[in-house]
């Protein structure tokens, strides 16, 4: 069954979405304080963390840090609606998605579905191996080196690439990506692609005549470049 | 630059040219009173004897050798001779001044022992006036011309006006560019950088601006953090509220517990607003503290009365005494709610079996108290003042039921009644609060007497 630590301090809604969750096939295990659940998202064996940005304490932000520190463990953010801010440091610091609360915990279940299902892809689909240029992406195990190197990636990054690798060569509009490797339709203003861009490009390795190999094709989307 | 400045500088200007001008014309007259001075007649006897020199030079060498004799006379440089005819020329026609020459026609006309000057005549009839003064008047060689020092002051009269006009003008520019920024949000700027070491009223004027400018900030700060802290106050029930629906749509058997939830979550935002709605009020200044005359104990025996209710089904016990009259004119319902608010806070933290104390008593002249004390785990040190702050909430898990707006609210509503309220934490453990109102003088007034 699928494992889900739920970081949030308010023990009320805690309870309530913990009770959506299991009635929707989920095992959940609730945890208010965030040093706490820092050492439980690293110690235990869970498949997903969804983290309330907003506690008292050790910050929803600090406890991403932590994991994202040791684990490649998917994340998914409940972030103030409006709070830019959070929701971009978030995502810069690796969290897989978020979702803005208030939020209704059917919208929650099916974020935790979309991020689960990219998180284990189903192997055995599509080609052994996407190779563009020192790049080489390995969809079935969800593996990437650069220049022989292994990448650590998120798996949200991990997607993107994919997607990219996939297309090598071609632009791919932000909607396709959104709906590819986040799993969810474009919403509006929404920079959560950008970031994740952005932050692949720091791990990914540049071009020899110094450019990163994803370009930014203003207005429509993103290319992997292929020589 | 701007008009300020060219005012300045322009008056500083016109000041110092009218002053130079005044000055110069001032020494100029005074230079010449001088000159005229200085080229007065030389008596004595060396003048005497340049002067009988000149009549034996006359009368024997005529006038070609008087001309000679006037050339080179005299030892002194300075000294010489003239010798004037009776239309005024000099024989070598050279200037005098007039004084030197009317005073010695006096002194020939009615010469006293060896005359300094004398009249002579040469062969044709022609009479001169010989008589010694001091050379002055012209120009001596190598004094600049006279539009130099004109020019020099006029420089440094544009020079030090624009110097003094930067000077008083500067200030200002970088107090408007301040205020300019201000308005337009940043409230981060600060004048007195840009006032180097000046110790004057502008520099002063600065520093009232920077004070101003911080206070400004702290205030907004506090006012944003409120808003901020609001938004995310009411997202929490707003967010139960969504959750408690959508349990209803996945368990329709439980229908009942939802909707329970859901009603619980709709009075708890409405209980907030209603707070927060009463903070603003007090803050703003708008509620009415002086309407009625009452006894705190009897306002605080109500509140008591209602918290025993509550408390025995917790197990705990609240004491209460009120040995001395207390007469206090308020708004008896926000009181009532400031009491109200310290003594649930109080219940909130006591443990099970534990007592709450509640007195009224005297807190010196005019001034009454109603101090509350629980067996709770009192408040860290550090955080004695921030309890009464909008939203703030003890880090101990326990709070989870209030907003933190409870004790925000009885501080603005005591201090609209004029008193203060404070915490401390008691020696035993636990925490004390109290809350001091001034006593309604007409009713003592009313009482002493009687």
């Amino acid at each position: 069954m699928t494992k889900i630590l739920l970081v949030d301090d308010d023990i009320e809604l805690a309870g309530m979405l913990g009770e959506y969750l299991e009635r929707e096939g989920f095992q959940v295990w609730a945890v208010q304080d965030g040093r706490k659940a820092a050492e439980m998202a690293l110690g235990e064996n869970f498949d997903l963390v969804v983290l309330d940005v907003m506690m008292p304490g050790l910050n929803g932000i600090e406890v991403l840090r932590a994991i994202r520190r040791e684990s490649r463990l998917p994340v998914l953010m409940l972030t103030a609606k409006g709070d830019d801010e959070d929701r971009i440091v978030g995502l810069e610091l690796g969290a897989d998605d978020y979702v803005p609360k208030p939020c209704r915990p059917r919208e929650l279940a099916a974020r935790i579905r979309a991020i689960l299902r990219r998180a284990q892809a189903t192997p055995g689909t599509g080609p052994e191996c996407h190779r563009v240029g020192a790049l080489a992406v390995w969809p079935a195990r969800r593996q990437a080196e650069w220049d022989g190197k292994a990448l650590e990636l998120t798996s949200t990054e991990f997607n993107l690439l994919e997607v990219l690798a996939r297309h090598a060569g071609r632009v791919v509009s932000k909607a396709e990506l959104t709906e590819n490797a986040l799993g969810r339709r474009l919403a509006r203003f929404d920079r959560s692609v950008d970031v994740h861009m952005s932050s692949l490009r720091h791990k990914l390795g540049t071009l020899p005549d110094g450019r990163s190999c994803i370009h930014t094709v203003r207005g429509m989307g993103y290319q992997l470049i292929k020589e | 630059m701007g008009r300020l400045f060219w005012k300045f500088f322009l008056a500083f200007w016109l000041a110092l040219l009218i002053a130079g001008i005044a000055v110069g014309t001032g020494v100029w007259f005074h230079k010449r009173s001088l000159d005229e001075a200085g080229d007065d007649l030389v008596m004595g006897p060396a003048a005497a004897l340049m002067v009988r020199a000149a009549s034996a030079t006359l009368a024997h060498g005529g006038l070609p050798a008087l001309r000679d004799w006037l050339a080179t006379a005299g030892e002194d440089p300075r000294l010489r001779l003239y010798a004037v005819n009776d239309e005024g020329r000099d024989l070598l026609g050279r200037n005098y001044a007039a004084v030197a020459l009317e005073r010695a026609r006096r002194l020939a006309e009615a010469p006293t022992g060896r005359p300094a000057a004398a009249y002579l005549l040469d062969g044709a009839g022609t009479r001169y006036l010989l008589f010694v003064a001091e050379a002055g008047m012209g120009t001596p060689a190598g004094t600049p011309p006279p539009w130099l020092p004109i020019l020099a002051g006029l420089l440094a009269s544009l020079g030090f006006s624009a110097l003094l006009a930067w000077y008083l003008a500067k200030p200002i520019r970088v107090l408007r560019s301040a205020f300019d920024a201000a308005s337009a949000g940043d409230l981060d700027v600060r004048v007195a950088p840009g006032m180097g070491g000046r110790r004057d009223e502008l520099a002063d004027l600065g520093r009232d601006f920077d004070h101003m400018a911080g206070r400004l900030r702290d205030l907004m700060d506090i006012q944003r953090r409120l808003l901020h802290d609001v938004s995310h106050e009411i997202r929490s029930p707003l967010a139960r509220l969504h959750a408690a629906i959508d349990l209803a749509r996945q368990q329709p058997e439980r229908l009942e517990i939802s909707l329970d939830r859901i009603e619980r979550e709709g009075a708890r935002l409405d209980e907030m607003v209603g707070e927060l709605l009463t903070l603003s009020r007090l803050e703003a200044g708008m509620a009415d503290t002086r309407r009625e005359c009452m006894d705190l104990a009897d306002l605080v025996g109500m509140v008591v009365e209602d918290a025993r209710f509550e408390a025995e089904v917790q197990g705990r016990r609240v004491e209460f005494a009120a040995p001395v009259p207390a007469p206090v004119r308020c708004g008896a319902e926000l009181l009532h709610r400031a009491v109200e608010n310290v003594v649930r806070n109080a219940l909130r933290f006591s443990p099970p079996g534990g007592v709450i104390d509640i007195r009224v008593e005297q807190a010196g002249p005019g001034r009454v108290a109603v101090v509350v004390r629980d067996g709770g785990p009192g408040v860290p040190a550090a955080h004695l003042e921030a309890i009464f702050d909008p939203f703030y909430r003890v880090e101990n898990g326990q709070g989870g039921a209030g907003f933190g707006l409870g004790l925000a609210l009885a501080r603005r509503a005591v201090e609209a009644h004029g008193g203060v309220i404070r915490a401390a934490n008691r020696p035993g453990g636990g925490l004390e609060v109290h809350i001091e109102l001034p006593t309604d003088s007409a009713a003592e007034e009313r009482r002493t007497p009687a």
